[in-house]
């Protein structure tokens, strides 16, 4: 088990609604997958610095959670096939932080 | 062997009256790394702000020369702004 962290970027017109659906949606399949989800960030909607498939702005939702091979290549699956997010991130780590968090809502 | 002299040189001349283009200016470019000193901020694709200081107006990733970061922090700031870059964040 290491521990990941994978960021979505998910479209700008959506609804509150899916957007918490879609929220859900991951945090089931890491669960499910023998994975354990540790943190989930909402960094809200930001600009993008450049247009990608022309959206301006993005909603960024971010996990911090341990896990091993299955569990990755579900949600690779998954996100891959899902029309609803423009760009993804995964990244692993030794050690996770909890405490900083760079997108606080502050500014 | 003009190397040996170096304190030497240093005593009498400013980095301002050098030869050509292509010497070395001593002095101008000593400072520190800045991220490897005590309570670094965090080189992490998160803090873009540290990283918006790190890439030029064109998005283009600055030089080790120019920012007098050392060469394993280099390495680290350029695979995190190209994950940041992936993300839309820079």
């Amino acid at each position: 088990m290491a521990f990941y962290e994978n960021t979505i970027v998910a479209k700008q017109d959506l609804a509150d609604k899916e957007l918490k659906t879609l929220k859900e949606k991951y945090n089931e399949i890491i669960n499910k997958t023998s994975g354990k989800v540790i943190k989930i960030e909402e960094w809200g909607f930001l600009n993008l610095a450049t247009k990608i498939k022309n959206y301006k702005k993005g909603f960024y939702i971010h996990y911090k959670f341990e896990g091993n091979n299955n569990t990755l290549n579900e949600i690779e699956k998954k996100i891959r096939v899902d029309g609803s997010v423009i760009r993804h991130l995964t990244v692993k780590y030794k050690k996770l932080d909890t405490e900083n968090e760079f997108f606080s809502k502050k500014t | 062997m003009k190397r040996k002299n170096k304190k030497f040189q240093k005593k009498g001349s400013s980095s301002l009256n050098k030869l050509s283009l292509f010497q070395r200016n001593d002095g101008k470019f000593s400072k520190k790394c800045p991220l490897s000193i005590k309570n670094a901020p965090v080189v992490d694709y998160k803090n873009i702000a540290l990283l918006k200081k790190y890439v030029s107006d064109n998005g283009k990733i600055v030089s080790s020369k120019i920012t007098s970061v050392s060469y394993s922090k280099q390495k680290k700031l350029t695979r995190e702004i190209k994950k940041a870059k992936i993300l839309g964040l820079l």
